[in-house]
């Protein structure tokens, strides 16, 4: 143990949840410390590695993992960190490096719908939060202006303050889109952590067209600002920290963090509170491999919930071209999308879901397939323009349920630090089965009413996944079926919380990064009620 | 941009649109690339049409020769814009016909062309020969490009590979397949040039802030 | 405009008498002027750009307290909203006058020439009066004490001021010149009052003066520079169309030839976008009948340099070196200048993202610009925001990025040094920093020992313009 090092808190990733916890405690005063699994990489490389990229689709292909903490790669080749255990491969794509996964988002920066707080009460299905979207509703806007949020009013979330931008500017193809559905959907503007005008002295988007997986200009907010940002603040961040174990005191307090640096030498720190935030899936896998005599199913695991529940937004989709050119790939990636299917009555029988348009450019993938199909010589460019200009996609974004066989586990497999691997179960259930089969319909509709040729629907029964990962840390009022409390304290220990996108009880139709962030700005709110923080630092700030 | 000569002027090209896409047709008198041209296309980069100041050396000369040696009067029909292009060796040349046909009546890079090459030998050493190969086939069977691929995949043939991976390396500027592939051309990979009057490939902004509302022009 | 010693003295004379018998005349003016009045001055407040040093980040309009760098150290900028306890408020028309017009505060004290009275001297009478109007009852008083400005000995001595001003304020208000148009006078007026545009861009001697020999023939700005914009067809703007010279101004650029950035974008966002057309218009008139000032290092005008090009096909394929100082210049150019300059730095289809080539940044020899907008960026209003990477990228990657620029895109004349850059990063050249220190220390001992010369030998009256 070559050296200690000690903070008010100690936070375990540098995601864009760790460390805007991390910003917030350290601007009340508290010592903080952040310990960050991978290394600190610069946007620049990751523009870089892109364009020297292969695999341009792959968009994991920009983030090679660090050999000392490796993350799921499945192209061009699995490094099967992830192990699957079935029946349904769950192909999670996270980073572990300073800044997290957002760095490759495409900064969609939903708040649930009000009812998707209360689908148990409501419809039956699923679980309900502890807390209603009023109470989560300041710290909905508060996420949003730490990253700033542009939005339209007309997604289903109600608001007490605006946006803290306009809309983003609507791309040509998702106007004529809009124009064209208008008799049939309303197609609304994304709600983006995207500036539509500088915004906290980043620039406004300039369509690059590469939102997943680098925002070249820093125009989409994402967790390496986050970070920068707890920095600013006071926060220490040690990089290439590998947490491997939480160690407790008699009481059950937690009382040291063990990480191994690159060369797998271990240091131990101390705190008095310890924010796990290291996303859903290596959240539990800390949880679990703390395990110890007094908890022998590991930490917070006194209800065996922790890595269970696991849930993220299966895809289905239908790429077809449209009659007229509308030439996908300019402005950003994500833009516009339909609500309609997001709540109402039929989800007592079936998932509800987003349905999402694609602005993505098809001359890479159109490129390929036409290679596929041999097509050379001039009619290689006439079809290039034409699939260019014409081909139109348009997914589902599927709720899927709580259910406690979905999880995450340890691998009796391990990584090259000796650690026990993440493993996953995982499938796709009836409920979600049928949500896909009535949002046919719409694809269906869609693509009649934009003179929609050539309809390619995905591959029945195969699910594209959205990296949302959900659920494996579930926040409930029974310790007996939750692992946190609705301040996403663990249950089992007193100075323990959690502090991701895990804690979501029930996953909805939106991505994910928002919720959690705000449940965990509520979390920080709780502490620092509790705490009193920065009145009287018991231990001497680190560093 | 070492012996890639001067690259300075400006010279207008033919206008693409959207609806018929044309291909840009050059005589290829020289070894001369040049990055040129802001038509309605943007920016592409293709061969000088010519250097009327430049003494022609007997190796070009000689180099120049080659290729057209190389094609007989159907392959010529179908490139016959590149029958000029200066080559080091018949392997090249036959790369650069084969790569012509492929590509269509595209003007294409002499650097690239070079790069590509290297990269494509590297992986297989085969490569050169079986070009030629197929340089001859086409020649002989008068094999459409549209057919090309259908043609080598029907009968199996040992040659089905390589229009794909040329294919691959002049539209995705990508050589070599699985934890082999490498990335030799991003945005001048043809496919990013092809679209270039309307898309940007990913990564280069579109332009300022809600450029992109307009209708593509 | 240039006199000797004295001619100064004569003019020092005929001024003090003018300004005497004027402040009888003009000092009962109206206690509730003309909204009208107020109006204009408030136009003319904003084509003198007075916001610009009398505002503090974050501050309240016109009370002050930003500081303003200086090769003698830091001018604090004071209050001028009608505050009658911090800011101005009790200044007669003549005591305004007489600040803005003479640098001579109420008090007697001498302003420093940060405040660019030397140009404000050619406002006319008429404007004077509009410009009082509107701060007296255009501008909310606040009531906010900025910090003195404390400058080292013998900077301090603010009465040397008056000597200084005796040698260099040539204080007469503009006269039209009969010979030119009434565009070109009313341009010249701007020019060399109000817009005081010879501050930045006229160099000046050891004593902080403007040389009047090299009216506007470009000047170091701390780490910026500021250009010739003499007429001068390769040196100055003499190849520039009016109109160009008109959307620069207004706007903060000129398509295909130049961007405002660093000091001139500021001047462009508080100032140059308000002013109407027709002044930008008299402006730019003016401007392209300065007398050219030409340097042998310009063989053609910055805006011709260059050409689309570029080398990332050569960089594909191949890792980036871990050792970020070994980056080549077309790696960097990836990583940090194409995403928007594109591949071939031919900026956006719209050319809103601009070009690299046929720019002005990069087609002078003079590297200081460049240099300062990889560092700092580009932004102004509405919302142009190129971002700075000095936090990302060290001296020597940003040498290296300049050169590769320059060979690529711009005139190959120019070179940049890791040392340059280090410079720059520091605020400017330090070494000229001390070497202007001296000089001003033993220029302003000079002004001390003839200041102390004419105390002796005239009466102490004799200095104070306001008393006569």
């Amino acid at each position: 143990m070559p050296d200690l090092t000690a903070a008010d808190f100690v936070i375990i990733g540098s995601g864009i949840i760790g460390s805007t916890v991390a910003r917030k405690l350290a601007q009340a005063g508290a010592s903080v410390l952040i310990l960050e699994a991978g290394p600190r990489v610069t946007r620049a490389e990751i523009v870089a590695r892109f364009r020297n990229s292969p695999r341009r689709s792959d968009w994991m292909s920009p983030y090679p993992p660090a050999p000392w903490a490796p993350h799921p790669i499945y192209q061009p080749q699995s490094n099967n960190y992830l192990v699957q255990a079935g029946p349904y491969p769950y192909e999670a794509e996270y980073v572990r490096q300073v800044g997290g996964t957002t760095w490759h988002w495409a900064a969609q920066a939903w708040r649930n719908v009000p009812n998707d707080f209360r689908i148990k009460s409501l419809y039956n299905v699923g679980a309900d939060w502890p807390f209603g979207y009023d109470d989560l509703e300041p710290y909905y806007q508060e996420a949003e202006e730490l990253m700033g949020v542009s939005g339209a009013p007309n997604t289903g979330s109600p608001r007490k303050k605006p946006f803290p931008m306009e809309p983003v500017a609507e791309p040509f193809a998702m106007r004529r889109i809009r124009e064209r559905l208008a008799s049939a959907y309303e197609v609304v503007t994304n709600t983006t952590a995207r500036n539509s005008r500088t915004y906290d002295g980043r620039p406004a988007c300039c369509g690059n067209n590469s939102c997943q997986p680098i925002c070249p200009i820093d125009a989409q907010y994402h967790g390496g600002l986050a970070a920068y940002a707890a920095e600013a603040a006071g926060a220490k961040l040690i990089p290439d920290a590998n947490v491997y174990r939480l160690d407790h005191d008699e009481q059950g307090r937690i009382s040291a963090g063990l990480y191994y640096d690159p060369d797998k030498i271990s240091h131990r720190v101390t705190g008095k509170t310890f924010i796990v935030a290291a996303n859903g899936i290596e959240s539990p896998r800390l949880l679990l491999l703390s395990a110890s005599d007094k908890f022998p199913r590991g930490l917070a695991n006194s209800s065996d919930m922790v890595g269970r529940n696991l849930m993220d937004h299966p895809s289905t989709s239908l790429t077809f071209d449209a009659d007229e050119d509308l030439w996908l790939g300019r402005g950003p990636q994500s833009p516009s999308s339909i609500g309609l299917m997001r709540d109402g009555s039929f989800r007592a029988e079936h998932a509800p879901y987003r349905l999402d348009f694609t602005n993505i450019s098809r001359v890479d993938s159109a490129t390929s397939a036409l290679i596929d199909q041999g097509v050379y010589g001039d009619e290689f460019a006439r079809r290039l323009r034409y699939s260019a200009a014409r081909e139109l996609n348009v997914k589902n974004v599927l709720e899927i349920l709580p259910d406690p066989n979905h999880r995450i586990t340890l691998s009796d497999q391990k990584d090259a630090m000796g650690i026990p691997k993440p493993q996953t179960h995982y499938s796709i259930d009836d409920y979600t089965r049928r949500g896909h089969e009535r949002s046919q319909q719409d694809f269906r509709r869609i693509a009649a009413l934009l003179g929609g040729s050539n309809l390619r629907f995905s591959k029945e029964g195969s699910y594209a996944n959205n990296q949302h990962i959900c659920g494996t840390l579930s926040m409930g009022n029974d310790p007996k079926s939750s692992v946190c409390d609705q301040w996403a304290r663990a249950h089992d220990h007193e100075n323990l919380y959690l502090a991701s996108t895990g804690v979501l009880p029930t996953c909805g139709t939106c991505n994910s990064t928002e919720n959690g962030l705000a449940v965990a700005i509520r979390t920080v709110r709780h502490i620092l009620s509790e705490n009193k923080v920065g009145d009287a630092p018991a231990v001497p700030r680190a560093g | 941009m070492g012996g890639v000569g001067s690259y300075t002027e400006l010279v207008p090209t033919l206008a693409l649109n959207s609806r018929s896409y044309r291909s840009s047709v050059f005589p290829m008198p020289l070894n001369r690339g040049r990055y040129i041209l802001k038509g309605r296309t943007g920016y592409r980069k293709v061969f000088a049409m010519n250097n009327g100041n430049s003494v022609l050396r007997a190796s070009d000369v000689t180099r120049r020769r080659l290729l057209g040696s190389l094609l007989t009067a159907y392959t010529a029909s179908l490139i016959p814009w590149a029958l000029a292009q200066p080559v080091d060796d018949r392997d090249q040349g036959a790369f650069l016909a084969v790569s012509a046909i492929i590509a269509g009546r595209q003007a294409l890079d002499a650097q690239l062309a070079k790069r590509l090459y290297d990269a494509l030998i590297v992986d297989d050493m085969s490569f050169s020969s079986m070009a030629r190969e197929l340089l001859s086939l086409i020649d002989a069977r008068k094999i459409e490009p549209l057919n090309l691929q259908k043609v080598l995949d029907a009968e199996k043939s040992p040659l089905a590979g390589i229009p794909r991976a040329v294919a691959r390396a002049w539209f995705l500027g990508i050589v070599g397949s699985g934890v082999k592939a490498r990335c030799i051309a991003y945005e001048n990979a043809l496919n990013a040039t092809i679209v270039s009057d309307v898309l940007k490939p990913p990564t280069y902004a579109y332009g300022v802030y809600g450029s992109w509302t307009g209708k593509p022009v | 405009m240039s006199f000797n010693l004295g001619a100064k003295r004569l003019l020092f004379w005929t001024v003090m008498l003018a300004a005497g018998v004027s402040s009888i005349v003009i000092a009962s003016a109206a206690e509730n002027p003309d909204p009208s009045l107020i109006e204009k001055g408030r136009y003319l407040a904003t084509a003198g750009d007075c916001v610009a040093c009398h505002t503090a980040p974050g501050g309240k309009p016109m009370a002050g307290g930003l500081a303003v760098a200086t090769p003698i150290g830091p001018i604090i900028s004071t209050n001028i909203t009608p505050s009658k306890t911090d800011g101005i408020g009790n200044y007669s028309l003549e005591d305004f006058s007489a600040a803005v017009r003479h640098g001579i505060r109420r008090d007697g004290q001498g302003l420093y020439p940060a405040m660019p009275y030397t140009s404000y001297t050619k406002i006319t009478e008429d404007d004077v009066a509009a410009l009082y109007a509107y701060f007296m009852h255009g501008v909310p008083a606040v009531d906010y004490k900025p910090a003195q400005t404390e400058l080292p000995f013998p900077s301090n001595i603010r009465f040397a001021m008056r000597v200084w001003n005796w040698l260099f304020l040539d204080a007469r208000p503009y006269t039209n010149d009969p010979s030119q148009s009434a565009e070109w006078n009313r341009g010249a007026y701007l020019t060399l009052g109000l817009a005081h545009c010879g501050a930045c861009h006229t160099p000046r001697n050891i004593l902080m003066a403007e040389k009047t020999s090299q009216l506007l023939a470009g000047a170091d700005l701390g780490a910026w520079f500021a250009p010739n914009i003499t007429s001068d067809r390769n040196s100055g703007v003499g190849a520039w169309k009016i109109e160009d010279l008109i959307n620069y101004m207004r706007d903060g650029r000129a398509r295909g030839i130049a961007q405002a950035a660093g000091p001139m974008a500021e001047a462009v966002d508080n100032s140059l976008q308000h002013v109407k057309e027709a002044d930008l218009r008299a402006i730019a008139t003016f401007l392209k009948s300065v007398p050219a000032r030409h340097d042998s290092t310009d063989p053609k005008p910055p805006f011709e340099w260059g050409a689309a090009g570029g080398d990332l096909s050569t960089i594909r394929g191949a890792p980036i070196p871990a050792d970020r100082d070994q980056w080549t210049g077309p790696q960097l150019y990836n990583a940090y200048c194409a995403t928007c300059h594109q591949a071939q730095g031919q900026g956006s289809f719209d050319g809103g993202l601009p070009p690299l080539f046929h720019n002005t940044t990069l087609g002078r020899a003079h590297t200081a610009n460049l240099v300062m907008v990889i560092l700092d960026g580009v932004r102004r209003s509405p919302d142009v925001s190129m971002p700075g990477f000095s936090d990302e990228l060290t001296d020597r990657q940003v040498a290296t990025l300049a050169n590769y620029l320059m060979q690529q895109f711009g005139n190959p004349a120019g070179s940049v040094t890791v040392e340059e850059v280090k410079t720059s990063r520091a605020g400017g050249p330090s070494g000229m920093w001390m070497i202007w220190m001296a000089k001003m220390a033993v220029g302003i001992a000079l002004l001390l020992l003839i200041s102390i010369i004419f105390v002796l030998l005239r009466p102490p009256t004799a200095l104070d313009t306001r008393s006569a």
